[in-house]
């Protein structure tokens, strides 16, 4: 919006594309440039992350992992418990309580061993890859 | 004053009291104090964003790029976890952030009688949760078809050990959004309950005698726990919203 009122020559906002590859031009050295005056925080390759915002991302994955492994107990005891308690007997008309419950206890346990591998991996290797960030702030861009 | 522990019960915050009968055919829908403070919250989160906005300066001013620091923030989560294509969540995922962060901070602000932390239900998280799931997987399976239960076929293992990941993997997704609506409710609950007995040893001190004298050690500890909820609470929302968008990265993308 606002650009469109700067640029008082371009009415509706219209640019031509020389102007268009000169403004990504332009755009593209400021973000060189800022990246070159930011200063180097991190370790290898944290694009231009603030220590700040690293920990954050540190202790938010840290609270992340408890739960985990909790949930995954949980939801395979109460499949179990269900299957025994009612769907069993219902279905079947036999009476196998302890033995789903007791069985999906152990996948439940391995399903949160899982769920706290997975995000422990996604620890190690961050959340995404280097392609995925962003170089400059160009909401204009649909590339 | 407070040596009988009556009135200074720990759990008596997360009461819930009607304040607005309301029968909507057959069923209960008044307005409690939690849905008075999930309308204080929105109308704050509206009002802050409307007015911090308003201007669209260049130069932003002190409360506009307030709201554009939010804006940045949750949009470089979505775009580090999703993608760029993932920003067509971004307003579920930014909706999601801010409401939970403001509902988990206005019940850090103490108003006798009064304060209450509508995320320390569990009802409202598991809500909230469900929310997110369910988007998962309707936009799962619209995107991809039946294709999207491929999730749950883990790749590169023999077939013969199917049968027993399949289970593991389901249960595995299943447990997502318990784990996502417990950790938010639990973290609450908890520290708004262990900040209420430690300030409620300080009137107890207080009565007991000469033991008074120990008095300020949980008045310290109670002010440390106060700085810690507040961590918990911005630290909290995050989590939420980052675990949103991973949740989403399955959707969008279709596989782990």
């Amino acid at each position: 919006m606002a650009s469109a009122d700067e640029g008082s020559e371009h009415r509706d906002g219209q640019i031509s594309p020389e102007e268009r590859a000169e403004f990504k031009r332009r755009s593209a050295e400021i973000g060189r440039r800022l990246e070159a005056a930011r200063p180097e925080t991190g370790q290898n390759g944290s694009q231009g992350k603030s220590d700040d915002s690293a920990s954050r991302e540190v202790m938010g994955r840290a609270l992340r992992l408890s739960t985990e492994l909790i949930g995954g107990i949980i939801v395979g005891s109460a499949i179990g418990w269900y299957l025994d308690t009612h769907l069993m007997p219902a279905v079947f008309g036999t009476k196998t309580w302890p033995l789903m419950f007791i069985v999906f206890f152990l996948l439940g346990s391995a399903a949160g061993m899982l769920n706290v591998v997975r995000s422990g991996l996604k620890m190690k290797t961050g959340p995404s890859d280097p392609s995925k960030g962003k170089a400059v702030p160009d909401d204009d861009d649909d590339s | 004053m407070a040596a009988d522990g009556h009135g200074h019960s720990p759990i008596k915050q997360f009461e819930i009291k009607e304040v607005l009968p309301i029968d909507l055919f057959g069923i209960d829908a008044s307005l409690t104090n939690s849905g008075i403070y999930m309308l204080v919250a929105l109308g704050l989160i509206f009002s802050f964003l409307y007015f911090s906005t308003g201007g669209r300066n260049l130069v932003p001013t002190r409360l506009q790029s307030v709201s554009e620091l939010i804006y940045e923030f949750v949009a470089n989560t979505v775009r580090e976890n999703i993608g760029t294509q993932g920003m067509q969540f971004f307003p579920l995922v930014f909706s999601l952030f801010i409401f939970v962060l403001v509902l988990n901070l206005l019940g850090m602000i103490p108003i006798p009688g009064l304060t209450f932390t509508v995320t320390s239900h569990i009802a409202v998280t598991a809500a909230l949760a469900l929310l997110v799931i369910g988007i998962v997987i309707l936009y799962g399976l619209y995107k991809h078809g039946l294709g999207f239960f491929g999730i749950f076929v883990p790749s590169g293992v023999p077939a013969a050990l199917y049968p027993i990941l399949i289970p593991i993997e389901i249960i595995s997704f299943i447990s997502r959004p318990i784990s996502l609506s417990v950790r938010l409710f639990a973290n609450m609950l908890a520290g708004h309950i262990a900040l209420k007995i430690f300030a409620g040893f300080v009137g107890l001190l207080l009565g007991a005698g000469v033991w008074s004298i120990l008095a300020p050690l949980p008045l310290a500890l109670t002010v440390a726990l106060t700085a810690l909820e507040f961590l918990v609470a911005v630290l909290q929302a995050y989590v939420f919203a980052v675990l949103t968008c991973i949740y989403l990265n399955d959707a969008v993308h279709g596989s782990h």
